[in-house]
């Protein structure tokens, strides 16, 4: 099935034809449905709106490029139409990594050796060097659900970081349902193997998420989730905040593991529970709940670490309180 | 948990796992099972989060799903022999079920994937019951009809699961997935000798569970659940330390340690049934246990690993008790020069 659904995807990159969206496969199952939906296609911008949103960033970056969305080929490369190529390189990829799945379990965990990976202090898990580390994020805002906020990532100067830019609005979907609205995010892609097999990241060695940013001064999020192929473990996420200071220099932020606290559907449980490290499928970074406004922040990478003077286990009920406590009193 | 109500649930699964072992009635060994599964799942989500919800869900689903089988099994068999006393199966279907069944409740391959899940999302002190008293029941029925047993299917399924849980131990760093996929492995040498003498699968039985028990016992004691947290051991207690090396050598399988007894003894009794090829594939699949048990050994005992923290104290909410780990120790290392009183078990 995931085959189907890459050579799709492969077809329609090489026909440049817009991707399958979830409507059209309606009887595929909801697994098939949600596998479409996990990449969402970034939205090309309006030519009234793009302007006068490339004139406040062309204040940051100077030169600014024509293509915005990822998923647009420039029209200098001229792709390949060959159904049989596109099958075989697919199969051939997939065997190719399923043998270094076999041989690398003779050198050890994730294919290294043991003590390189009992004595590693900090491992960078994401970096942004290049248009393949962005293929390895989703951005998405509230535009899905009917809203009005836009979110885009590109590379930044020099590609040593990446750039998730955008506009937030506040401005409620008109669908008689929803309160509230106006959020964006950039979210991981879940690690595959061989044959689109979801994979997980085994965090248990270190206790520390470090993130090197830039942001815009606002407020952001930062959220785990775990293995999610259960459904009463879908909506669950453990979240924590990140305050950016707005640059010009760039921000080291290390938030613990324990100080993650959990929620199920949005909403923060009274009981917390400690955050396991040996599944984590994706880290996401959401952005919400303010006024028609853009946002900016730079990445440039993302890690984890094992600093030994963090040995908490779990964020305590009483820290989850008070971090309620000052969301109520701080006006959005 | 109250523990009016936790002494309440683990004699339900004490009792459950004795009616399943004495009962000669098949509906009185269902629902020994039954009972048994059904008492199990809160000792698995005693420390609760949504980690042991899942392991405990799957569990459920798996062993459920075996319960039908052997049902369906029962009264196939019940057709065919008009009778519900467990003394033959009548009919090969009938017994090709059950043994799927049984193998599902054991966690041989290709019914093992739930073992490294679930014992890994559970706390040490329920997976050690999961891995070793959950394993007598099934067991249990798997000797009484081992008469009629297909024996083609029972090997491949025993030759598996000892591939199996070599390979997939390999590249393991949490100790609970290493203790199931060990259990994995064991469970196949167990199975393997079954059609030949019943007798070893009981001792080897009996040699695996005191391993086993030892191992948790000392995971317990210094709350290890990762490699790291365990090569850290050196520093904090070296005689657990040494104790973990005995220990894991002798669940390799490596003499003069009790856990050479039972691999020898099957190794004997498959070559005197002029079985040449299986052991010796058996052997060569044992290596990869032993590979990776060496690795543990490497890093916990062999080396004084670079220990960030020097503190002599681990932090610790409840003082550990270590019940019984003397006498699991000696028995799980030193009981090799007993194997000649092994012939009084004919």
């Amino acid at each position: 099935m995931a085959l189907v659904h890459k050579l799709l995807n492969g077809t329609c990159i090489l026909r440049k034809c817009p991707k399958p969206s979830v409507a059209s496969y309606p009887f595929l199952g909801t697994r098939f449905a949600d596998y479409c939906s996990s990449s969402l296609q970034k939205p090309a911008p309006v030519p009234g709106k793009a302007s006068s949103q490339r004139k406040t960033e062309g204040d940051l970056q100077g030169h600014h490029q024509r293509d915005v969305a990822l998923d647009i080929t420039c029209p200098e490369e001229k792709p390949e139409v060959s159904f049989d190529k596109a099958i075989k390189d697919e199969l051939k990829n997939h065997f190719w990594r399923l043998k270094d799945d076999i041989v690398n379990r003779w050198i050890g965990p994730e294919g290294r050796p043991l003590h390189e990976v009992l004595l590693e202090q900090a491992r960078v898990v994401w970096k942004f060097r290049g248009k393949e580390d962005l293929d390895k994020w989703i951005v998405t805002s509230d535009k899905t659900i009917g809203g009005r906020s836009e979110a885009f990532l590109k590379m930044g100067k020099n590609n040593q970081s990446a750039l998730l830019y955008g506009t937030l609005s506040s401005d409620t979907p008109q669908d008689g349902e929803s309160s509230r609205s106006g959020y964006c995010a950039m979210i991981s892609r879940i690690p595959r193997g061989p044959f689109e097999r979801k994979r997980s990241y085994d965090w248990s060695q270190f206790n520390t998420l470090y993130l090197r940013v830039r942001g815009d001064g606002r407020p952001w999020m930062v959220n785990i989730r775990e293995d999610t192929d259960i459904i009463q473990r879908k909506n669950q996420m453990y979240s924590y905040f990140m305050f950016t200071r707005g640059g010009p220099y760039w921000q080291d932020v290390k938030i613990p593991f324990s100080k993650f606290f959990f929620s199920n559907q949005g909403r923060i449980r009274d009981a917390q529970y400690q955050l396991l490290l040996d599944k984590f499928w994706r880290l996401g970074s959401p952005r919400s709940r303010c006024l028609h406004i853009w946002c900016l922040v730079s990445v440039h990478f993302l890690a984890c670490s094992q600093p030994p003077s963090c040995c908490i286990l779990m964020a305590e009920r009483e820290q989850v309180l008070v971090f309620l406590l000052i969301k109520a009193l701080i006006p959005s | 948990m109250n523990p009016l109500i936790f002494t309440t649930i683990l004699m339900t699964v004490l009792l459950g796992t004795m009616i399943v072992m004495m009962s000669s009635h098949w509906l009185m060994i269902w629902i020994g099972f039954e009972m048994n599964l059904l008492a199990i799942i809160p000792i698995l989500m005693k420390k609760y989060n949504p980690r042991t919800m899942e392991a405990s869900t799957k569990y459920f689903l798996t062993q459920a799903t075996a319960s039908m089988l052997l049902m369906m099994a029962i009264i196939i068999n019940l057709m065919h022999s008009g009778q519900w006393t467990i003394t033959k199966i009548f009919n090969p279907t009938a017994s090709i079920i059950m043994t799927s069944a049984l193998a599902m409740k054991l966690g041989l391959t290709p019914f093992h994937f739930w073992v490294p899940e679930v014992t890994q999302g559970i706390s040490l002190t329920s997976g050690l019951i999961l891995l070793t008293w959950q394993k007598l029941a099934p067991m249990s029925i798997l000797y009484q009809i081992s008469p009629s047993i297909n024996l083609n299917i029972l090997l491949t399924m025993a030759v598996l699961s000892i591939l199996v849980g070599g390979w997939g131990g390999l590249n393991q760093t949490q100790l609970r997935k290493i203790m199931a996929y060990s259990s994995i492995a064991h469970m196949g040498w167990m199975t393997a000798v079954l059609v030949y003498n019943p007798t070893l699968t009981m001792l080897n039985m009996l040699i695996y569970i005191m391993m086993t028990l030892t191992m948790f016992m000392l995971f317990i004691h210094s709350s290890s659940t990762t490699t790291l947290s365990l090569s850290h051991t050196w520093n904090k207690t070296p005689l657990t330390t040494t104790l973990i090396l005995i220990t894991l050598l002798s669940m390799g399988g490596l003499p003069p340690l009790s856990g050479f007894m039972p691999k020898w003894m099957i190794i004997q009794e498959l070559t005197k049934n002029s079985s040449i090829i299986l052991p010796t594939l058996m052997a060569i699949m044992a290596l990869l246990n032993l590979y990776f048990y060496m690795r543990l050994t490497y890093s916990t005992s062999l080396t004084m690993f670079p220990s960030t923290n020097n503190m002599k104290m681990k932090w610790q909410f409840e003082t550990k008790r270590i019940t019984l780990l003397p006498p699991l120790i000696v028995m799980s290392s030193l009981l090799l020069p007993l194997t000649p009183m092994l012939s009084i078990l004919d």
